[in-house]
């Protein structure tokens, strides 16, 4: 999630109260404050309100909250005859764009990192990283209208922000610090997004870089905003958003003509709440006035329209509203979740254990009871210790991960008495003896099941050792079983033994391999047990992925 | 006065010798040394004997002093190395040169002159060279330069001396009969009622046995163990799953949109295979274009079923809470799941790429808000956290979301995980028409708090020790 900083001085100017009653209230609003500074406070909003990636957003928001300011903030759009025309060839690359004009502001230094600020939390949470939405804030009076949005040769250049010569597209995609990191959603494209005026001057090269021609400063008075993208409610998103932030900020908002379509659209959606099934899903009983007036402090506009109907308009910049819930999700945070009274509803119903978990809890009392110590290995391992160190065959029906993040972790396991050798390994300096055991899931050919481990180690650790615990095991299994020879080469050959039920191999047990000892690091004798206990559910089988 | 016959041995010997050490005591005694420290530790407790307890410190060789011993200190080596005299720069090749020097002039063998080193003629073993012979009879500043060169290192030995007191006489004198003690007993010593003619021997009881490391359930399992118990209390089924599941159940059933981060390559581990769409996807399809038969908008775009064919390791059991719901649509539902999940994430004391989730669902006609604040209020304080209180929070597929905060004495409020009411975008698809409420905790976050624990990774690589250590019974919980 993004992180806003707020500058308390901005803040207090916008908001109109003290920073510690914003402190105090920023978390009912929903945010998580990361950290309280000197001269600000650094807050995480949730990725679905973006209307409060800006200082002026939670300004506004917090306005409402407290009740200095209620319901909507009305945010007039004044034609102008400023035009943008979108080249057909950008229609596979890139080809929707939002613009508007901002007049008459003012900003200063904190307006400015606010300004920043919510334009890469934009990019990041309704751009994906820029792919989807990019923005580019320009001043206008540096440029000559109309604009043109097309598709351009990599071969044209203009002086990219922070540089002071002019550079080709293909170098700024190269060498530009912006262009390393942002050249990948544009490069394989066969022209690149470009926007320029009417005398050739290069704003913008979406979604990577501004020309310095337009850079933004204080003495910026009248600025154009730039919003291209893959995704047209996205980009138009992105330009509500801003558009009301700068008029926040004290902007006067022109609009803009995008082949023949006159934008932005900062009106509000109409919906019309039913109040019997808020206060059906929150376990309220408000009335409709009560819920109206909730909601302006919530900023939207509301009007009771019946004894159980409320019409309530929703600010152009609440992307997050989809449904009605989430307009009753206001409703409750409006009202305070300190105010909802929690009461537990009378839905009867008995537990039921899962049968899979309840043999589980079985086998740890039987396991604890032989005087082993359980263990909770990982269930992500890899080759070498499922496989080599064992010096066994790797398992044709273990499941690797795609993109494994180190390799310690490349797949999942299929066995668990590798595992519990490294934790012998681990816990080598501490007092023998050790008996320890682990139950859990692993998995082969896609089915998740049951396995059950044991380990002990100590100088007179051997075979008798491993078959009176097994036939003590199977005994409290309630399952009966015929010895086989085992050739398992994690073991000694002619001290271990294949645990045979009605034919088929339901575990192994013996003196481990000292070569797999060596592998392991492992000084001190050591005896295993490894069953598959879905063997257990004979009407059952595995567990269905 | 009561004495073991142990006691009465050492006693009786001491009025023969009045003082002696445990070394020749054992001798005579047969028993080891330690013991009859201890029996002289019981003596004297009775006033009989007293236990003096010297200290001695004994110099030992490292091996960088052995070597000396043998090769030569670096000074010997070097003046062995020329003749009369050599230059400086020629000693400087020489392996010892930078200690040998200092030492050889320091010692008066050599003296420099325009940069040649000539040798005194007196070249007298040095005190650390006698020394190393016999660090011990060594003088003090001798011994502390030895130390300094690392040549020896201190031990610390420890010697004790018993000796018999005027009243330990006294007693002698009145006479002492031996007789023979009894330790264990025998089947038929007991049978036979022999015991009744035995002096049974008392034991020290101040004496810390050898521990004993009982088998047992892991401290983690069991508070798992303890939140399955208070689900099964409240009425909760529990529920148990593959932790490889489609995409589909675990991100888009979810209305996670399909260019949502989280669901790539970078945050969750993906499988090779596509898994078969079930019946009824198309709904879930239409609620992401365009929402459905509900107020909803939907995401609005194309939906691919192609993304949603991908495998992954669940990053939730919520892929299994909507899977039990779309098999169970009717009211009442009252489900949980524990069980591991999966997040791509690099290791480090507090992020895991693997731990527990738990998960808890209640549909029925009636619930509501309050009602899944009741729950988590009930739940929170059955787990011994007693004051709960709730913040909004943002859960793509609920709404109204809510993150409950518990207070931690030390630690103040502290998020512990989310809940709300499914979307109605989740349970429409599978004809449910009831509110589901659902909440979710990260199990081992719960485990770090109780436990003390700053890195996760001791749950699941844990040090025996640890775990031998870790009461069954903490305070009175289980």
């Amino acid at each position: 999630m993004p992180v806003v900083s707020l500058p308390y001085n901005y803040l207090e100017r916008l908001c109109g109260t003290d920073r510690k009653t914003i402190i105090d209230h920023l978390p009912m609003i929903g945010s998580d404050i990361e950290r309280i500074l000197e001269d600000q406070v650094d807050v995480e909003f949730f990725p679905s309100r973006v209307d409060l990636y800006s200082t002026e957003g939670v300004a506004r928001a917090m306005r409402g909250f407290l009740e200095l300011e209620t319901g909507e903030e009305v945010y007039p759009v004044s034609p102008s005859s400023i035009t943008f025309s979108v080249d057909e060839n950008l229609k596979e690359v890139r080809p929707y764009i939002g613009s508007a004009v901002i007049r008459d502001i003012q900003l200063d230094n904190e307006a400015i990192i606010s300004l920043m600020g919510v334009q890469e939390a934009l990019h990041w949470v309704v751009g994906r990283g820029r792919a989807k939405v990019a923005i580019g804030v320009h001043d206008l009076d540096k440029v000559t209208p109309p604009f043109r949005y097309y598709g351009a040769p990599v071969s044209r250049s203009f002086i990219p922000l922070d540089y002071d010569r002019e550079m080709t597209l293909t170098e700024i995609m190269e060498e530009h610090p912006k262009g390393r990191d942002y050249s990948h959603i544009v490069k394989d494209k066969p022209v690149m997004p470009l926007i320029e005026d009417a005398n050739g001057n290069v704003l913008s090269f979406p979604p990577i870089i501004n020309g310095e021609l337009t850079r933004v400063t204080e003495s910026s008075k009248n600025l154009l905003l730039d919003v291209t993208g893959t995704d047209e409610r996205a980009v138009m998103t992105a330009l509500k958003v801003l558009c009301t932030t700068l008029i926040t900020a004290g902007g006067r908002c022109e609009s803009v003509t995008v082949n023949g379509v006159v934008m932005p659209d900062l009106s509000p959606t109409l919906r019309n709440i039913d109040v019997t099934s808020c206060n059906k899903l929150l376990g309220t009983s408000f009335s409709a006035d009560e819920i109206a007036t909730i909601l302006k402090k919530m900023r939207y506009g509301a009007e009771k329209t019946g004894d159980t109907t409320v019409s309530v308009r929703i600010p152009c910049y609440r992307a997050d509203i989809m449904h009605e819930w989430d307009v009753y999700e206001d409703v409750a945070i409006g009202a305070g979740f300190g105010t909802l009274e929690a009461e537990l509803p009378a839905t009867f119903a008995t537990g039921c254990e899962h049968p899979i978990i309840a043999l589980a809890s079985a086998v740890r009392d039987i396991c604890s009871g032989l005087g082993y110590l359980e263990v909770m290995p990982f269930t992500l391992s890899n080759e070498e210790v499922m496989y080599t160190r064992m010096q066994r065959e790797p398992d044709p029906k273990a499941l690797h991960v795609l993109h494994p993040i180190s390799e310690e972790q490349t797949l999942v396991r299929t066995d668990l008495l590798p595992l519990l050798l490294d934790l012998l390994r681990m816990n080598k300096r501490r007092e023998l003896p050790q008996r320890i055991f682990h139950t859990g899931d692993v998995v082969s050919s896609m089915q998740t099941y049951q396995k059950l481990a044991l380990a002990s180690t100590h100088p007179g650790a051997d075979f008798s050792e491993a078959y009176a615990t097994t036939d003590a095991l199977m005994r409290e299994l309630g399952i009966s079983y015929i010895p086989a020879e085992s050739a398992d080469p994690a073991f000694i050959p002619g001290r271990a033994v294949d645990i045979m039920v009605d034919g088929k191999k339901m575990g192994v047990f013996g003196e481990i391999h000292p070569g797999v000892l060596n592998q392991f690091d492992i000084d001190q004798p050591v005896i295993g047990i490894e069953i598959d206990l879905h063997l257990l559910f004979p009407g059952q089988k595995e567990t269905k992925s | 006065m009561q004495l073991t016959l142990n006691e009465k041995r050492l006693l009786l010997e001491l009025v023969k010798t009045e003082t002696t050490t445990p070394e020749e005591m054992g001798i005579i005694l047969d028993r080891p040394a330690d013991s009859v420290v201890q029996y002289g530790g019981l003596l004297s407790q009775k006033g009989l004997a007293t236990v003096d307890r010297s200290v001695t410190t004994t110099l030992s060789l490292t091996t960088e002093g052995e070597q000396y011993l043998a090769e030569g200190v670096p000074e010997r080596q070097l003046y062995n190395s020329f003749e009369e005299s050599a230059s400086i720069a020629d000693l400087n090749r020489h392996p010892h040169a930078k200690i040998g020097l200092g030492w050889m002039k320091r010692l008066g063998w050599v003296k420099i002159e325009a940069g040649n080193v000539i040798k005194t003629g007196d070249a007298a073993p040095s005190p650390i060279e006698i020394a190393l012979k016999n660090p011990d009879a060594a003088p003090a500043d001798i011994r502390k330069d030895l130390l300094k060169r690392g040549l020896v290192t201190e031990e610390e030995s420890v010697r004790y001396t018993i000796t018999i007191t005027d009243e330990g006489k006294k007693l002698a004198a009145a006479g002492i009969t031996l007789t023979e003690e009894t330790g264990t007993l025998t089947a038929d010593q007991i049978s036979s009622g022999a015991w009744r003619d035995l002096s049974l021997r008392r034991y020290d009881i101040t004496k810390h046995p050898r521990p004993v490391w009982p088998g047992k359930i892991h401290p983690y399992q069991r508070m798992i163990d303890e939140m399955r118990r208070i689900l099964l209390d409240m009425g909760f089924t529990e529920l148990h799953g593959s932790i490889i599941q489609g995409a589909f159940w675990n991100f888009d059933a979810l209305f996670q949109p399909q260019d949502h981060p989280a669901r790539e390559m970078q945050d969750t581990f993906h499988l090779a295979g596509k898994q078969e769409l079930p019946v009824g996807w198309e709904k879930v399809r239409d609620m992401h274009e365009s929402g459905g038969d509900t107020s909803s908008t939907g995401w609005g775009g194309k939906w691919d079923p192609e993304k949603a064919k991908a495998t992954v390791l669940r990053t939730h059991t919520t892929s299994l809470s909507i899977q039990h719901l779309a098999a169970h649509p009717e009211p009442p539902v009252k489900a949980f799941c524990i069980g591991r999940v999966y997040r791509r994430e690099a290791i480090d004391p507090t992020h895991l790429p693997e731990f527990e989730q738990l998960e808890g669902i209640v549909m029925d006609t009636h619930v509501n808000f309050r009602n899944l604040l009741g729950y988590l209020k009930e739940f929170y304080g059955r787990m011994g956290f007693e004051s709960v209180r709730f913040r909004p929070g943002y859960f793509p597929y609920t709404e109204p979301s809510v993150e409950p905060e518990v207070y931690i004495e030390g630690l103040g409020w502290v998020e512990l995980g989310g809940a709300g009411i499914f979307r109605e975008e989740v349970t429409a698809p599978w004809g449910i028409t009831c509110p589901v409420l659902a909440w979710g905790l990260g199990v081992s976050r719960v485990a770090m708090l109780r436990m003390g624990l700053t890195d996760l990774r001791e749950l699941y690589q844990s040090d025996i020790d640890w775990v031998r250590n870790m009461p069954v019974v903490q305070g009175g919980r289980c």
